[in-house]
């Protein structure tokens, strides 16, 4: 942990590749789930963010 | 270290979303409000759940049964009638208008800053302080600027084309755009930036889903305001968001 960075310095590519995927994936399900899931309560809950950033939305 | 960065981009992504729920109050949302006004003028487009009452068709029964069971449940009703059916919602666990959208603005912020995190970790391209304004604005121009291109941000009550329709349009856009990004700011070869080019216009010379019919009940001033007011808060949110990213993967991860 001593010399730890963002880039491919120090944190292996295979750990990269890893942590890249699941942000992707995390980030993806909490963009979706916020401002695309065709769930009535989501909606309600993100409508304002839903206009406002201008996801695609009823 | 997996963790840790992941933390870095959680961080980051929940000061973003404070942010952008202080800067949307100022301008967006009471634009928001106001087109409301004009919504429910229009007649029979959708009845609010609190006018039941009047007449009991076999429709209205789940609504009934919801608001009996709301009455005997510790949950609030916004709660219970999830997944009932379509047209009631209610804002989760009984929160007011402002802590809805607050939560919400957490949540899409911090999917922002996961993303951006991952095709960072990915193309092996560190968000540092320095380029961190560079990075907030391409995810601007992929997520917000180049789909409002062909599909504008939208008031309550505006005309729009099939739902479906317009989010695969939005997401095929939205993926197109940041490879476009991709290949046209970070790849030198120039057969790459021909490309890249030709990503980013694609989805537009394809064409977004429009509405047959585009009147609206809503002023078209006011349109006009929101779209302008909404591109300029997301960009407003994205910038913080790349500033505090490149803060914290400065302060936090290089030399930990």
């Amino acid at each position: 942990m001593a010399t730890t960075t963002v880039s491919s310095v120090s944190l292996s590519l295979n750990d990269r590749i890893t942590a890249g995927i699941l942000a992707l994936l995390i980030g993806s399900f909490l963009v979706f789930g916020a401002g695309l899931a065709n769930s009535a309560v989501l909606h309600d809950t993100a409508h304002d963010v839903r206009h406002s950033y201008g996801f695609p939305c009823h | 270290m997996i963790v840790k960065t992941l933390l870095a981009a959680l961080v980051a992504g929940l000061i973003a979303g404070v942010f952008t729920t202080v800067a949307q109050s100022a301008r967006v949302v009471p634009i928001i409000l106001h087109a409301e006004e004009y919504e429910a003028k229009e007649p029979a487009t959708e009845q609010p759940a609190a006018t039941e009452g009047q007449q009991h068709s076999s429709l209205e029964q789940p609504a009934t049964i919801g608001d009996i069971l709301a009455a005997f449940s510790p949950i609030t009703p916004a709660y219970a009638h999830e997944g009932e059916h379509e047209d009631e919602g209610g804002i989760m666990f009984g929160m007011s208008r402002f802590s809805g959208t607050l939560l919400a603005n957490l949540v899409t912020g911090t999917g922002f800053s996961l993303l951006l995190t991952g095709i960072s970790l990915l193309i092996g391209y560190p968000i540092t302080l320095r380029n961190g304004v560079l990075w907030g604005a391409c995810g601007w121009l992929a997520i917000h600027m180049l789909p409002a291109v062909g599909l504008p941000p939208e008031l309550p009550g505006f005309p729009a084309a099939d739902l479906h329709d317009r989010q695969i349009w939005w997401v095929a856009t939205v993926l197109l755009s940041g490879a476009g990004l991709y290949l046209l700011v970070l790849r030198p070869e120039i057969l790459a930036k021909i490309a890249g080019l030709a990503a980013l216009a694609a989805p537009h010379i394809y064409g977004a889903p429009q509405p047959a019919d585009i009147s609206s009940p809503v002023p078209a001033v006011l349109g006009a305001e929101f779209a302008v007011a909404a591109l300029a808060t997301a960009l407003a949110s994205w910038i913080v968001l790349g500033l505090v990213s490149g803060y914290i993967n400065d302060r936090f991860l290089k030399s930990a």
